[in-house]
């Protein structure tokens, strides 16, 4: 009998872009709980999130991801300009079928009670990555992937990212993270991995 | 939250965004206006109150504005990589599609019905059958902007696409462009029959080319 994951898994998969490999042959099976990704620059980190969220053709392998599509925040915020971040998160709650109320409230907890209603583009990076991130708690969808999410936050909101993810574990989510501040959540992190090359490998 | 609702959310978020910066609006509507314009001067007033004259050069003008408000339309959804959230979402790329042609054509609706209004004005043309007419620039948008968008969306990552986007959709476009003018032609001169027979066609083309995009999409966008 064929083994058919519960949890989102990699199986075999090959990427290539600019006829350049970038993942080879990786697989992997994402267990609850937070997974660290790790590796230099351009080693294949973004891309193997990006294999996940299903944002990259695979050259070779399969993906599976139960319970939905994943939650993907990359480098960039991925809100649309002329939209205020309530609009935006609301857009994307409701696109999931998430209960969009709590959209307003979950703002405020991210400070960005009196910005809310502005339109994207004139919020500083740092006030738009917040939004960004405050999708975790708008869509809490069964696996999360994050790319370099501490980037541009100021301590208040490093304390808003780290609750919001202590509450996804707690309820079971999985979390994929590709960061360089790995020291500060090994701790918490039920899995460790480096990408090289295109190659994964366990720590 | 089914495929249609999805489609409408797309299509609300789009107008949402055009209202605030009416970018694309606002070229297209430049572009057309001063095009009826410059026809006026270009040709005399004899020859450009012409219907058949007239009607493809409004149509021509229509054409490049659903260019110019579509690509204005995905540079938005590139800035801060937008277009990946709706990407990653289940229907997501048939939602993206459909939600933009719905708000495209909207949007290109009110171009056509000022560059409308503008050219009977600047040509003085009498117009025989006006509610012909609205239907052929109701059907004629709607069997345009399925086209334009799937061109867009096929031209996506490149970086001139604002000149691939007419040339990989303009051959496809050129029978609804002949519809359009001669179903346009025959509405201002009041030949009933023709200008019917014309919506037909552009309701046949609005519909083939818009199940065409969302059977092809998913894997155009990949």
């Amino acid at each position: 009998m064929r083994h058919v994951p519960e949890n989102a898994s990699l199986n075999d998969v090959t990427v290539v872009l600019d006829d350049r490999p970038i993942l080879r042959g990786i697989s992997l099976e994402l267990a609850r709980g937070l997974t660290l990704l790790r590796g230099t620059n351009g080693a294949g980190k973004t891309t193997l999130l990006r294999a996940f969220a299903g944002l990259v053709p695979l050259a070779r392998g399969r993906r599976s991801v139960p319970g939905g599509p994943p939650l993907y925040i990359g480098h960039r915020p991925m809100l649309l300009r002329g939209l205020t971040a309530r609009e935006n998160l609301s857009f994307l709650a409701a696109f999931r079928g998430a209960i969009a109320s709590d959209v307003a409230d979950t703002l405020r907890k991210w400070g960005l009670g009196d910005e809310m209603d502005r339109p994207i583009e004139r919020l500083s990076a740092g006030q738009r990555r917040r939004a960004s991130l405050a999708r975790i708690e708008t869509e809490q969808m069964p696996l999360i992937l994050l790319d370099e999410p501490f980037a541009d936050l100021d301590t208040d909101a490093l304390v808003r990212l780290r609750a919001a993810l202590n509450t996804a574990l707690v309820r079971g989510q999985s979390v994929l993270m590709a960061t360089h501040m790995h020291h500060e959540l090994d701790q918490d992190a039920v899995n460790r991995y480096v990408i090289d090359d295109g190659a994964l490998r366990e720590t | 939250m089914n495929a249609f609702e999805r489609a409408l959310l797309v299509a609300a978020r789009e107008l949402a965004a055009e209202r605030r910066h009416p970018d694309g609006f606002v070229a297209a509507l430049t572009f057309t206006g001063l095009l009826v314009l410059m026809e006026s001067l270009a040709f005399g007033p004899g020859q450009a109150r012409q219907p058949g004259v007239a009607s493809a050069l409004f149509w021509i003008a229509i054409l490049f504005a659903a260019t110019l408000i579509a690509t204005r339309s995905f540079d938005r959804e590139l800035e801060d990589d937008a277009i990946d959230a709706i990407l990653v979402l289940d229907g997501g790329r048939e939602a993206l599609y459909a939600g933009k042609v719905v708000a495209i054509a909207i949007v290109l609706a009110i171009v056509a019905l000022a560059a409308g209004a503008l050219s009977l004005v600047l040509l003085d043309l009498e117009v025989a059958l006006a509610g012909h007419l609205v239907l052929i620039g109701v059907l004629g948008i709607l069997a345009l902007a399925p086209v334009i968008v799937l061109a867009t969306l096929l031209a996506l990552r490149v970086r001139a696409r604002v000149a691939l986007v007419p040339i990989l959709s303009f051959p496809i476009l050129i029978p609804q462009l002949v519809a359009c003018t001669q179903g346009a032609a025959a509405a201002l001169t009041g030949d009933a029959a023709v200008a019917l027979g014309w919506t037909g066609i552009l309701a046949a083309f609005a519909l083939v080319y818009g199940v065409l995009g969302l059977t092809i999409v998913p894997a155009a966008i990949e």
